[in-house]
C-alpha cells in the first residue's frame, strides 16, 4: 500500500490518529519537504513517530519516484506531506504513477492552509479562487495572478493568495550548467508580497489593489497555537508600512478581502486590526459594509 | 594633438610578407625615432623577440609622430585643416591571417588604412580578407606597391611590363574595393593619378607617388600640377620629337609614366648595378641629389640605397599620401559615427563622436590590452571618440554585456594615468583629447579584453567588433607539477586579456581550453602562456577541431517535453535555417539587436520568412547572438510571456551544448508550436521550465536529422609550376579540393586555391614543405562550416564515431543519449 499522510499544520503532534497508525506499520518512510515546511525539525517527527524519515525534496519526488514507489505493492510506503495531500501543491502525479503501476494507494487527510485559513475570521464560503506569488526577479514579473484576482474581486470574493518559498532551489545560472548548488532558503514577507502587489496594480491599473481602499489580513504559522500564530489586519498600505517581525514568523499567507465580505467578518477581524478606526472607515465607506 | 582636423589615424595593412613593418621603418625614421640608415633592418614595430626571430609581426603596434606639410601641398589637402603640422598615429598590423583579429583592432581605432601589396606576387588572400575588414568598417584605403627594387633587379622587367603590373594590381584591388564599397563613404578606389597610390621599395628606403614627379615636371611643362599628374599616369604618351601629347603610342610617342616616371629610375638601376662609376656623378646632379663625401665611396646595393632614399625618400612621399588623402577623425567620425555607436543617433553620446568634440561627454574604445613591462598588468589601448581622458576623474568602464539602465558589466574607476604608445616605449601625456589613439593605465582588471569608457550616464555602448576568424582550434592545457595550477589559471587570465581573439576556458571535466584562429596563433598563445603569463611547464594537448551541430531537416513529429512537476508541456519543432541566413546571423548582419520590425521585413525580403513568424523569434543563442532561432509560433496560449525568460535560458543552454556532442549547434531553428502550462506561476518558475525547453529543443533536434558540420579552411599557394603536383598529393591526402589553379600573368607562379578541413590542417604546412621541396607557402584562413557526409546516428558510421571520441574527450556517456531520454509520451 503507497500512504500519502497529511501532517497537518504546525508540530509531530498535527497528524491524525489514522496517518500515526498507517506511519507505524510502513518499511519506508518519505518526508515532503518543498512545498512548505513544518515548524519543528525532522527529528522530533521521528521521535514521536518512531521511524527514520528519508527527506524527499523536489528533484526526489519530481524525478525519482520510482525508487519512492519501489515494493509499495508488497510492503507499505508512506510520503508525508505537509497540510494536507490535495492541498495547495497536489501529489496526484505520483498518485497516478502509482496507479500505472498498479500500486494501491490511500489517502490521509488533515487540515491546510486552505481551510484553516478561516481562522482570520472569514468565511471559507465566500473564498474564490487562490493564487501564489512568486519571488519577482529583474526580468521575470509574471502578473497573471492578477488576473485571477481581478475575477474574485469582480464577483465580490476573498482571495487567498500563498507566499512563494525557496528551499533547495538553483539559481538560473547553476539550472542553466545543470549544477546541483543549491540557493540558501527564502521565504516572502508580508511586506514584499504587498510592494508586489502594489507594482502590478500601477502597471495594469485595474484599481482593483488600490493600496489604501484595498482591506487585507495576513496570517503566519496558522495552526501553531498563540505562540506561534499571527493575524494583523489593515489596509495594504498599512501592512505595507508595518515592521516585518509583527507579522510573526514564515510561512506567511495574505487574504485579500472580497466585497461581499459580511459584517460580521468585519468585525471577527476587526480584532486584528493595526488601526481599527480605520479598518472600520474603510469597511464601511468603500466596502459598503453596515457595522453596528 | 589637440587639433582633430590635423590628425591622421591609420593603419598599414596587407597579406603576410608584403612588407608592412619594413615599410613602416621608413615612416618612423622620418619621424627621426631611428636613424634612416638602419630603416627597413630594424622593423622597429615588431617588439617581441619572436617576431624579430621569425621575421613576422604578430601583435599590432601603435607610434605617433609629427609631420609637416609644405605650404603648396596644403592646398590638395581636400578637408578642413589648421596649420602645417600634423599627428600620424600609425599601427602596424600583423599580415598573418591566424593574428587577424589584431588587424580588427587596429582598424577599430583608425580611419584610414595604409594597404601594402607586393609587386610580384601581387593581391593575395589576405589583402583581400584585411581590405573587406576596412571597408566593413568605413576605413578609407590608399596603396602601396612595395617591392619594386625586386622587380627591378631580380625579375629585370621592361618598363612597360612594370607598368602593365602595376596597373594589374591596381585594377584588382579595386576590383575588391568596388565589391564590399560601401556608398556613405563615396568612391574609395584608388587611382595613380589623384596620388591613391604609391610605389616604393621598404626595404631601400624609397617610395614615390605621381605627385612627386609632377612636382618636377609642372614647372618644365608650365602646367598645372594636378594636370600633370593625370597625364603621368594610365594612356598618355608623349612624342619627344614633336613635344606632342597623344592618347596612343601611334605616332612614335612613348608612355608617360614609363619615360618621366620609370626611365629616371631605371637609369640610377643602370648605373650603379652595372657599375657604371662616371654616369653616376652628372645623373645625381640632374635628380638634384646630393651625397656626403662617404657614401660616394659606396658601390653597389648599397649605393643604390643611398641614391634612391635620397631621390625619392618613402617617408615624405607616403606621409604626404596619408596626409593628403586620408581623412582626419573629424572628418571621419561623421559617417563612421553609426557604424560604431549602438545607441541612438541623436543623444548626447552619438552627437560627441559625430562632431569630434573635445569638450562632450567622454567616448572612448577600448580596442586591445597591451602587456606593460609590469607583470602581470595591461595598457588598455584605445581611441578616444568623442570628449578628453584624463587621469583622476570617475568614469564608467562598460563591458561588451553593458545594457543601458543596467548594473550589470559596468564599474566606475578612475584611470591612474594616460600614455602615448610609441612602439617599444610609451609617453606619459597629461589628457587626450579626442580623435587620438591612447593608453590608460589602471583599468585593465576592470575590462576583459574591450569595452566602452563614458562620462555619460545615458551613453549606449560603442559597437563590438566583429572578428573575421573564429577560435576553430582548441588544445588543453594542464601543468606538469599540481602546485602550479594557481599560475596557470592566472596565466590564462592574462592571456585571454593580451590577445583580442584567443579563448580561455574550462570545460565539465576541468580542462583548461585555449582556443585559438589557426596552428601558428595558438602556438604563438602557449608559447606566451608558458613562457611568459603562466611561467610553468606545460603539458600540451594535441588540438582539436570545434565542431557545430546542424539538423538537416524538419522534426519528423512533434517534439514534447513534460516538466519534472508533470504540470507544463512544451511543443517544438526543429528545421534547419538557411545557409545564407546562418551566415546573415553570424556575419552580424542580421542580429539580435535589431529592432524587430526591421528585422522581420529583412526575414521576409531577402529570406523568405513569413513576416509574421519572423515577428516573433524570442531569441538568438547561443550567447543570445548565434545563429540559432527560438520562434514562437503558439497560438493564443496564456501565461506564454510569464515563461518567454525561462524558455531563453533553457534554449541557450541548448544551443551551447547540442545534443549529440555537446557542440554549439548552428543553423537550428525552434519552433515552439504549443505549451500547456500550469495556472500558477509558482508551479511554472524557471527550475520547471528551463530544464524542460532543453529537453524538448534536444528531442527536436533528435527528431530532426541532426548532422555535423566542420570547420573549412580556405588554403592559398604560391608555387612555382613543377611544386603543384606536391601540393595536389598533398591536399589529396587530407581530403583537400583544389577549386582554382591559375597562373600569376607575368610571373612563373602559380597560385593554387582549395578547401581544406581544418581536422586535416595539422601538421599541413611541414608536409607541404616537404612534398614540394620549400617551393609553396600556403595561407589558411577559416573559410566556411562543411556539412558532413552522414548521420551520428547511424551506428559504425565514421561520423558516429567522431562523436564517440568527442563524447569521451569531454567525460560524457559514449552513446548519443536515446531519443527518450528527452522525449516524454502523453
Amino acid at each position: 500500500m503507497f500512504y500519502i499522510i497529511g501532517l497537518g499544520l504546525c508540530d509531530e503532534k498535527d497528524i491524525t490518529v489514522r496517518g500515526l497508525e498507517a506511519v507505524k506499520g510502513c518499511s519506508r518512510v518519505y518526508l515532503e519537504a518543498y512545498t512548505s515546511i513544518l515548524m519543528v525539525q525532522k527529528e522530533r517527527l521521528e521521535e514521536f513517530y518512531g521511524k527514520q524519515l528519508i527527506i524527499a525534496d523536489r528533484d526526489m519526488v519530481e524525478l525519482e519516484s520510482d525508487e519512492i514507489l519501489r515494493d509499495a505493492d508488497k510492503e507499505d510506503v508512506a510520503l508525508l506531506v505537509v497540510g494536507d495531500p490535495f492541498g495547495a501543491t497536489t501529489h496526484t502525479d505520483i498518485l497516478l504513477r502509482a496507479r500505472s503501476l498498479q500500486i494501491p494507494t490511500q489517502v490521509i487527510h488533515n487540515a491546510s492552509i486552505l481551510n484553516a485559513v478561516g481562522c482570520c475570521g472569514l468565511q471559507l464560503y465566500n473564498f474564490g479562487q487562490t493564487v501564489s506569488l512568486v519571488f519577482f526577479t529583474e526580468t521575470w514579473k509574471p502578473d497573471s495572478f492578477y488576473d485571477r484576482i481581478k475575477e474574485n474581486v469582480d464577483l465580490g470574493m476573498h482571495t487567498l493568495v500563498l507566499l512563494d518559498i525557496k528551499v533547495k532551489e538553483q539559481s538560473e545560472e547553476n539550472l542553466a550548467r545543470g549544477r546541483k548548488i543549491y540557493e540558501p532558503p527564502r521565504y516572502m514577507t508580508i511586506p514584499q508580497a504587498v510592494t508586489q502587489l502594489v507594482e502590478i496594480e500601477s502597471l495594469r491599473q485595474d484599481g482593483i489593489l488600490s493600496p489604501s481602499d484595498t482591506l487585507a489580513i495576513a496570517v503566519s504559522r496558522v495552526g501553531g497555537g498563540d505562540k506561534h500564530e499571527r493575524i494583523v489586519s489593515g489596509t495594504l498600505s498599512e501592512l505595507n508600512g508595518h515592521l516585518p517581525e509583527a507579522f510573526g514568523e514564515p510561512l506567511h499567507s495574505l487574504v485579500i478581502v472580497g466585497k461581499r465580505v459580511h459584517p460580521l467578518e468585519i468585525e471577527y477581524a476587526q480584532e486584528f486590526a493595526i488601526d481599527k478606526e480605520n479598518w472600520r472607515r474603510v469597511a464601511e465607506i468603500v466596502y459598503g459594509c453596515a457595522l453596528d | 594633438m589637440d587639433k582633430p582636423t590635423n590628425i591622421r589615424n591609420m593603419s598599414v595593412i596587407a597579406h603576410v610578407d608584403h612588407g608592412k613593418s619594413t615599410l613602416t621603418d621608413s615612416l618612423v625614421s622620418k619621424a627621426g625615432i631611428i636613424a634612416a640608415k638602419n630603416a627597413g633592418d630594424v622593423r622597429f614595430t615588431d617588439t617581441r623577440d619572436d617576431e624579430k626571430e621569425r621575421g613576422i609581426t604578430i601583435k599590432s603596434t601603435a607610434i605617433s609622430m609629427y609631420f609637416e606639410v609644405s605650404k603648396e601641398d596644403l592646398s590638395a589637402v581636400k578637408q578642413k585643416t589648421d596649420g602645417t603640422d600634423f599627428l600620424i598615429n600609425l599601427i602596424d598590423s600583423p599580415g598573418h591571417v591566424d593574428f587577424s583579429s589584431e588587424v580588427t583592432a587596429a582598424l577599430r581605432v583608425t580611419d584610414g588604412a595604409l594597404v601594402v601589396v607586393d609587386t610580384i606576387e601581387g593581391v593575395c588572400v589576405q589583402t583581400e580578407t584585411v581590405l573587406r575588414q576596412a571597408l566593413t568598417e568605413r576605413i578609407k584605403p590608399v596603396l602601396v606597391i612595395n617591392k619594386v627594387d625586386r622587380a627591378l633587379l631580380e625579375l629585370q622587367v621592361e618598363k612597360e611590363e612594370l607598368f602593365q603590373n602595376f596597373r594589374r594590381v591596381i585594377e584588382n584591388v579595386n576590383v575588391i574595393i568596388s565589391t564590399y564599397n560601401d556608398p556613405v563613404l563615396g568612391d574609395v578606389q584608388v587611382y595613380p593619378d589623384i596620388g591613391t597610390v604609391a610605389f616604393g621599395s621598404g626595404l631601400h628606403g624609397w617610395a614615390f607617388t605621381l605627385r612627386q614627379f609632377a612636382n618636377r615636371y609642372a614647372k618644365k611643362f608650365g602646367v598645372d600640377k594636378e594636370k600633370m599628374m593625370a597625364r603621368l599616369w594610365g594612356d598618355n604618351f608623349f612624342n619627344p620629337k614633336t613635344k606632342k601629347w597623344a592618347k596612343t603610342s601611334e605616332g612614335g610617342g612613348e608612355r608617360a609614366f614609363n619615360m618621366f616616371v620609370l626611365d629616371p629610375i631605371y637609369k640610377v638601376f643602370d648605373a650603379v648595378m652595372n657599375f657604371k662609376k662616371d654616369a653616376i656623378g652628372p645623373m645625381l646632379e640632374k635628380l638634384d641629389v646630393k651625397l656626403a663625401s662617404e657614401e660616394r665611396e659606396l658601390e653597389g646595393k648599397a649605393l643604390l640605397k643611398v641614391i634612391m632614399r635620397k631621390f625619392l625618400p618613402a617617408g615624405d612621399s607616403l606621409l604626404e599620401m596619408i596626409v593628403i588623402s586620408l581623412p582626419s577623425p573629424a572628418t571621419a567620425q561623421r559617417y563612421r559615427v553609426e557604424t560604431l555607436y549602438e545607441g541612438p543617433m541623436d543623444d548626447e553620446s552619438a552627437i560627441g563622436v559625430r562632431d569630434c568634440d573635445p569638450k562632450g561627454p567622454l567616448m572612448l574604445y577600448i580596442s586591445k590590452m597591451v602587456p606593460t613591462s609590469d607583470k602581470g598588468r595591461f595598457y588598455a589601448f584605445g581611441r578616444v571618440f568623442s570628449g578628453t581622458v584624463r587621469a583622476g576623474p570617475k568614469i564608467r568602464i562598460q563591458g561588451p554585456n553593458y545594457v543601458p539602465g543596467k548594473k550589470d558589466d559596468l564599474f566606475i574607476k578612475s584611470v591612474q594615468r594616460t600614455v602615448l604608445m610609441m612602439g617599444r616605449y610609451v609617453e606619459p601625456i597629461e589628457d587626450c583629447p579626442c580623435g587620438n589613439i591612447v593608453g590608460l593605465v589602471g583599468i585593465d582588471q576592470f575590462l576583459l579584453k574591450s569595452g566602452t569608457l563614458t562620462t555619460s550616464e545615458t551613453a549606449h555602448n560603442m559597437k563590438v567588433m566583429k572578428f573575421s576568424v573564429s577560435p576553430v582550434v582548441r588544445v588543453s592545457v594542464e601543468v606538469k607539477n599540481a602546485s602550479d595550477l594557481p599560475k596557470l589559471v592566472e596565466g590564462l587570465k592574462r592571456l585571454s586579456k593580451s590577445d583580442p581573439c584567443v579563448q580561455t576556458s574550462v570545460s565539465e571535466t576541468g580542462e583548461h581550453i585555449v582556443a585559438g584562429a589557426g596552428e601558428l596563433h595558438l602556438e604563438i598563445c602557449l608559447k606566451d602562456l608558458q613562457e611568459d603569463h603562466a611561467g610553468v611547464p606545460l603539458k600540451i594537448s594535441d588540438p582539436v577541431v570545434g565542431y557545430r551541430e546542424t539538423v538537416k531537416a524538419e522534426s519528423s513529429i512533434v517534439a514534447l517535453a513534460k516538466s519534472q512537476n508533470k504540470h507544463n508541456r512544451l511543443f517544438v519543432k526543429a528545421l534547419p535555417i538557411d545557409e545564407e541566413l546562418t551566415k546573415a546571423i553570424e556575419s552580424g548582419k542580421v542580429s539580435a539587436r535589431d529592432d524587430f520590425k526591421a528585422r522581420a521585413r529583412i526575414l521576409a525580403d531577402e529570406f523568405g520568412w513569413d513576416v509574421t513568424d519572423a515577428r516573433k523569434i524570442w531569441c538568438f543563442g547561443p550567447e543570445t547572438t548565434g545563429p540559432n532561432l527560438l520562434v514562437d509560433v503558439t497560438k493564443g496560449v496564456q501565461y506564454l510571456n510569464e515563461i518567454k525568460d525561462s524558455c531563453i535560458a533553457g534554449f541557450q543552454w541548448a544551443t551551447k551544448e547540442g545534443v549529440c556532442a555537446e557542440e554549439n549547434m548552428r543553423g537550428v531553428r525552434f519552433n515552439v508550436l504549443d505549451v500547456v502550462l500550469h495556472t500558477d506561476a509558482i508551479h511554472r518558475g524557471g527550475g520547471q521550465i528551463i530544464p524542460t525547453t532543453r529537453r524538448v529543443c534536444y528531442a527536436a533536434a533528435l527528431l530532426a536529422t541532426p548532422g555535423l558540420q566542420e570547420p573549412v579552411y580556405l588554403v592559398e599557394i604560391q608555387c612555382p609550376e613543377n611544386a603543384i603536383g606536391g601540393i595536389y598529393s598533398c591536399l589529396n591526402k587530407r581530403r583537400g579540393q583544389v577549386f582554382s589553379e591559375e597562373q600569376r600573368p607575368g610571373t612563373p607562379m602559380f597560385t593554387v586555391k582549395a578547401y581544406l578541413p581544418v581536422m586535416e590542417s595539422f601538421g599541413f604546412n611541414g608536409d607541404l614543405r616537404s612534398a614540394t621541396g620549400g617551393q609553396a607557402f600556403p595561407q589558411s584562413v577559416f573559410d566556411h562550416w562543411e556539412l558532413m557526409n552522414g548521420s551520428p546516428l547511424d551506428k559504425g558510421s565514421k561520423i558516429e564515431e567522431l562523436v564517440r571520441s568527442i563524447r569521451v574527450r569531454k567525460g560524457l556517456k559514449p552513446e548519443i543519449p536515446a531519443l527518450d531520454t528527452y522525449y516524454d509520451k502523453l
